[in-house]
């Protein structure tokens, strides 16, 4: 299943969402919003806004579900990992 | 300043704002260190200590409901988690931040 994230460089939760994945061994590919130049921000903030209502990170897309937030509980369930390894 | 002594006297400005809304530091210690060097380097980026886990816009009115601490902004949201979005803030009766979830505006909302 296609991991991708919007992530801030600052969050520590954006970190603990890549540190879940990576200990699962799931491949997920992230952007790092912060670090984009202004109009590729304001293309991101426009999908995550139709996403999740909210400029709240990270935005976490597994397959066809979004989840906002560091949620292990939830990403586990939609990957259908038994236990995930907690960040 | 040097940035140790900007995240102590932001530690001491904020705990002035958050104690009266009924919020307290968190008791993870290391989040907090993390977080408030997080927000001296925004302060030192863009001149206003924002919230290391919002996203800044073009829009100066939106960025300002971002400004450390936002609890006022987020009022409804923050009391339903019992903390504030990044965690560096929870009510005053959290014992185990742990225990705490991020939970979407929009969940919220919906329930």
């Amino acid at each position: 299943m296609n991991v991708f994230m919007y992530t801030l460089s600052t969050c520590p939760w954006c970190r603990k969402a890549k540190i879940f994945f990576k200990s699962n061994n799931i491949p997920f590919d992230y952007v790092d919003y912060d670090l984009q130049p202004e109009e590729e921000q304001e293309k991101i903030m426009e999908k995550m806004l139709k996403m999740s209502s909210a400029r709240s990170f990270p935005v976490v897309r597994i397959g066809e579900q979004i989840v906002v937030g560091y949620n292990p509980e939830k990403y586990s369930e939609i990957l259908g990992l038994k236990k995930g390894v907690m960040a | 300043m040097n940035a140790e002594s900007r995240k102590k006297a932001l530690r001491f400005l904020f705990q002035k704002v958050i104690d009266p809304l009924g919020y307290k530091f968190s008791p993870d210690e290391d989040l907090v260190e993390f977080l408030l060097d997080q927000e001296v380097l925004l302060e030192q980026k863009h001149g206003i200590p924002y919230c290391p886990c919002q996203g800044l816009t073009k829009k100066r009115e939106e960025n300002m409901k971002i400004v450390c601490p936002c609890i006022p902004f987020h009022r409804e949201h923050f009391d339903a988690m019992r903390r504030c979005w990044c965690g560096l803030y929870v009510h005053k009766d959290v014992t185990n931040p742990d225990e705490l979830r991020q939970i979407p505006i929009t969940e919220i909302k919906g329930s």
